[in-house]
C-alpha cells in the first residue's frame, strides 16, 4: 500500500501518476523531477548549504510514503488538536473564514471554502484534487520549478512524489480579509510500522492574481505528538516539502506558516516567493520541533516596486537541529526586502541561518535589510548566523546583523527583583524577543496563535499533546 | 512613635564587583516604619548597596551581613528577597522588549502574593492606582520600559511597588529625571504606601525630593561607607553647604537610632 521511497522505480511514477485523475503531463512532470533526483548526489555536511544538518543519519530505504486521500466537503471534522488550535484562533478573530483544508494520512481529507470566496472564483483545494480539476490552470506554476537541480535533492524527491499539498488561486482584484487556514498532519509515532518511518511530500502552489489580497495560514506537522522524548528512538521519517508562491502585479499576500514535527522526523522544505511589479509578499515561518529542520527560502523581486517581509522564528529544544538559509533575490530596482529570524535555543539546540543578499546590476535603489538574533536557553545549545552579501549595483541600502548570546542577565535580575523565578523570567523574556516580530503580523488572530504555540513549548508541555 | 522592630540590619557590610571593592564596612539598620534618606556622591556607592540588599549576582558580599526581618539575606536568591518582601526601585529600569506592562505585572503580582489574581480584580487594581499616578491605561499594553521616558520608567518602579506591597523599599534615585509635577505625583505615590509596617531607603544624592517626603534619618555615603548620619535636617545641611564639609568632619560611625 505506501511504497518505499528508496526502491522508487519509473513504474511506481507512472503508477502515482495514472491512479489520480490527472492529465499524462503530470506523469512526465513527475518524472523530470525523478531523473534530476537520481543524477543529483545526496548532500552531506561539507556542502556549504547543509552545514551541521546531519542528514547522512537519515537512510530513505527505510522510509515508505504515506498515502492521503483526496477532500472532500462533509468530512470527518475531528481533528487533532493542534489543528482544531488553529482554527479557533483564526474563527474568533474573523468571522468566517475563507477556506478551511486539512489532510492527514490514513484519513479522509476535509475541505470547506466560505460563499464568498466561491463567489469569487477562488480555487483553494489539496493539490490531486488540483491536478483533476484545474490542471491547465496549475500547470505552468507547477511545473516551473518542478524539476529544478538548484533545489537539491529533497525538493526533487518531492516534485517526483508529491502526495499531498494545497493550490490557492486568487483571481485578479479579489481580496479577502479573512484567511484560508490549511493542515497537514502526519501521525510519524503511530504509523511507522516496524522499521519503517513515514514519508510526506507536501507540494504546495499559491498564485495571487493583479491586485488580489489574500493570507493564508498553514500548520504542518506532527498531529500525534510535538516536540516530546517519546519519537525519539523511533524511525526516522521525512517530510520534503516545496512550496511555490506566485505575487502578481500589485497584489498582497501574507502567508503564516507553523511547523512541529515529532523528533524522529527530518523536515525539509524549499520555498519560491516569485513578487512581481508592486506585489507585497509578507510571511512568517515558525519551526517549533523536528529532529534536523531545514529550510531554504528565496525570495525574487522580479519587478519595480516589489516587496517582501520576511520573518522566521525558531524555538529548539532538545537536540534539535535548525538551518535556515533565506536568499533574498533582488532582480529590479526600487525592490525592498526586508528578514528577521529570531531564534531560541534550549538544552543542546542548535541552529544555522544563512542569509543572503543578491543585488543584481540592474537592482539600483534596491533597499535590503537582515536581522538574525539568537538567545541561547541551554547550556549545550550552539548558534551561527552567516550573512552574504552579493551587490552588483552601486546605490543601493543594505545593511544586516547578527547577536548570538544569552539572555540578558539585567533583564532577569529585573524581573527577579519582582519576585519572578528564573526559569518564569526566561521564559516571558524569550516569548517578548519573539513577540517584537510577530507584531509586525497583520494577520488577524496569528499573533495570538503563534504566541500561544510558542508558550507552550517553551515549557515542555507540547503544543499538540 | 515607631516600633523600633528593625526591619533591616546592615552589619559592617563589605561588597566588591569583579574583584573591585566598592563597599568598605557599612553599617545602618532601619526599623519598621521608618524612612532613611541614603545620599552622596555620584560613584559613591549607593546602587551598589541597593543591588546588593535585592541580590544582584554580580555582587558580592565579602564580608559583614545583612539581616532582613532576623533572616541572613545571602542564603536568599534575588526571587526570594522580592517574594519576602524586599523591594528596588531601579535608578535605571531594564527594558523587557515585547513584554506587556500588564502581562508582566500580572505575573510578578501572582509571584509574590503567591497566587493569582482574578482578572476583573486585578484589572480594578490597577486602575486605581493608574489615576493616582497620572499615567494612561494604553500605558499597561506598552512593553515594560521599552522606549519609556525618564518620568515612565520611575511611575512603572513606584507603581510596581504600590501592588507588590513590600516591607522594606529601596528607592534609588527615583526622584532623577523628573520634572517638578512627576517628582510631586511620584513622592505622593511614595507617602501613600509608607506605613507603620514599612521600612523605606531613599537613595538620592538632590535634596529636592525630600522636600516631599520626609526621612527621619539622613545618611551620607561616601568612597563605600557611611561617614555621616543624622536627622532630617542634616539634608538641608547638605544641600545649603554641599558635600564638601562632609569630607572635613570626622566620620561618624552612628546608627540610625541614636
Ligand atoms: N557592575 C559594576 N562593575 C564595575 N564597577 C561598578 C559596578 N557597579 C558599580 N561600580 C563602581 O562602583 C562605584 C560605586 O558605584 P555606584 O554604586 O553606582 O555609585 P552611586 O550609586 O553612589 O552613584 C563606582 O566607582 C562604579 O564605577
Ligand atoms: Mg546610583
Amino acid at each position: 500500500m505506501n511504497s518505499d521511497v528508496h526502491t522508487i522505480a519509473r513504474e511506481t511514477i507512472e503508477d502515482l501518476a495514472l491512479k489520480q485523475k490527472t492529465p499524462s503531463w503530470t506523469k512526465d512532470l513527475r518524472l523530470a523531477s525523478w531523473e534530476a533526483y537520481l543524477q543529483t548526489p545526496f548532500p552531506t555536511t561539507r556542502d556549504e548549504n547543509w552545514r551541521r544538518t546531519v542528514i547522512e543519519s537519515l537512510d530513505l530505504s527505510t522510509l515508505k510514503a504515506l498515502e492521503f486521500a483526496p477532500s472532500t466537503s462533509g468530512a470527518d471534522k475531528s481533528f487533532p488538536a493542534c489543528f482544531q488550535s488553529v482554527i479557533k484562533h483564526f474563527s474568533q478573530a474573523n468571522s468566517t473564514l475563507s477556506g478551511i483544508c486539512y489532510q492527514g494520512n490514513g484519513r479522509p481529507g476535509y475541505i470547506e471554502l466560505s460563499d464568498e470566496a466561491k463567489s469569487k472564483g477562488v480555487i483553494f483545494c489539496d493539490i490531486e484534487t488540483a491536478l483533476a480539476n484545474h490542471a491547465d490552470l496549475l500547470q505552468p506554476y507547477l511545473a516551473k520549478r518542478n524539476a529544478s537541480k538548484e533545489n537539491g535533492k529533497f525538493a526533487l524527491l518531492t516534485g517526483a512524489l508529491f502526495n499531498c499539498g494545497l493550490f490557492l488561486y486568487v483571481p485578479k482584484n479579489v481580496e479577502l480579509k479573512s484567511p484560508f487556514v490549511s493542515g497537514i498532519g502526519i501521525s510519524t509515532c503511530a504509523n511507522t510500522s516496524g522499521d519503517f518511518g513515514g514519508a510526506i511530500f507536501p507540494r504546495l502552489i499559491v498564485v495571487a492574481e493583479p491586485e488580489s489580497n489574500v493570507s493564508l495560514v498553514h500548520l504542518t506537522g506532527s498531529a500525534d505528538t510535538a516536540g516530546d522524548n517519546d519519537c525519539r528512538s523511533l524511525p526516522a521519517s521525512l517530510s520534503a516539502s516545496m512550496v511555490d508562491v506566485f505575487v502578481s502585479d500589485g497584489a498582497n499576500v501574507s502567508f503564516v506558516e507553523l511547523s512541529q514535527f515529532a523528533q524522529n522526523v527530518y523536515a525539509i522544505g524549499t520555498v519560491h516567493n516569485e513578487v512581481a511589479r508592486d506585489g507585497k509578499f509578507t510571511a512568517v515561518n515558525v519551526a517549533l520541533g523536528g529532529k534536523q529542520v531545514k529550510s531554504d527560502i528565496y525570495t525574487h523581486l522580479q519587478a519595480q516596486g516589489a516587496a517582501s517581509e520576511i520573518l522566521g522564528i525558531v524555538l529548539g529544544s532538545h537536540d534539535e537541529h535548525y538551518s535556515f538559509n533565506t536568499i533574498q533575490e533582488h532582480n529590479a530596482p526600487d525592490t525592498k526586502s526586508d528578514i528577521n529570524f529570531r531564534v531560541a535555543l534550549k538544552d543542546n539546540a542548535s541552529s544555522v541561518y544563512q542569509g543572503v543578499i543578491k543585488v543584481d546590476k540592474c537592482a539600483q535603489k534596491t533597499d535590503a535589510y537582515q536581522s538574525n538574533k539568537n538567545l541561547l536557553l541551554g547550556a549545550g545549545a550552539k548558534a551561527d548566523s552567516i550573512p552574504r552579501l552579493e551587490i552588483l549595483a552601486d546605490d543601493v541600502k543594505c545593511s544586516h546583523g547578527a547577536t548570538v548570546g544569552p539572555v540578558d542577565p539585567e533583564q532577569l535580575f529585573y524581573l527577579a527583583s519582582r519576585g519572578l523565578p528564573e526559569k518564569i523570567a526566561e521564559e516571558l523574556i524569550v516569548l517578548g524577543f519573539f513577540k517584537k516580530v510577530l507584531d509586525k503580523l497583520t494577520v488577524d488572530g496569528a499573533a495570538d496563535w503563534l504566541v500561544e504555540a510558542v508558550s507552550q513549548k517553551i515549557d515542555d508541555s507540547g503544543y499538540c499533546a | 512613635m515607631t516600633s523600633r522592630e528593625p526591619i533591616l540590619v546592615i552589619k559592617d557590610l563589605h561588597v566588591a564587583v569583579e574583584d573591585k571593592q566598592i563597599l568598605k564596612g557599612v553599617n545602618l539598620t532601619i526599623n519598621k516604619g521608618e524612612v532613611h534618606a541614603l545620599m552622596g556622591r555620584n560613584g559613591s556607592g549607593k546602587s551598589t548597596l541597593g543591588y546588593t540588599l535585592m541580590g544582584h549576582p554580580r555582587y558580592h558580599i565579602t564580608q559583614g551581613k545583612v539581616l532582613f526581618k532576623g533572616k541572613d539575606l545571602s542564603e536568599m536568591t534575588a526571587d526570594e528577597r522580592a517574594r519576602a518582601g524586599m523591594y528596588l526601585a531601579f535608578q535605571y529600569p531594564v527594558a523587557i522588549p515585547g513584554v506587556s506592562v500588564s502581562n508582566f505585572l500580572r505575573a510578578s503580582v501572582k509571584a509574590v502574593r503567591g497566587q493569582d489574581v482574578p482578572v476583573k480584580e486585578f484589572r480594578k487594581e490597577l486602575k486605581e492606582h493608574l489615576t493616582k499616578l497620572g499615567v494612561k491605561e494604553d500605558f499597561l499594553s506598552r512593553y515594560v520600559n521599552d522606549g519609556f521616558s525618564g518620568g515612565e520608567k520611575k511611575r512603572l518602579e513606584i507603581l510596581q511597588m504600590a501592588l507588590m506591597k513590600p516591607q522594606m523599599a529601596l528607592l534609588d534615585e527615583t526622584d532623577s529625571g523628573l520634572d517638578i509635577d512627576a517628582l510631586k505625583t511620584v513622592s505622593a505615590g511614595i507617602t501613600a504606601l509608607a506605613g507603620p509596617e514599612m521600612g523605606i531607603l531613599l537613595i538620592t544624592h538632590y535634596q529636592r525630593i525630600l522636600n516631599y517626603v520626609t526621612p527621619q534619618f539622613v545618611h551620607v555615603m561616601q568612597d563605600g561607607q557611611i561617614v555621616l548620619s543624622g536627622s532630617g535636617e542634616l539634608a538641608h545641611k547638605l544641600e545649603a553647604e554641599g558635600y564638601d564639609f562632609v569630607t572635613k568632619e570626622p566620620a561618624v560611625a552612628t546608627q540610625s537610632r541614636t
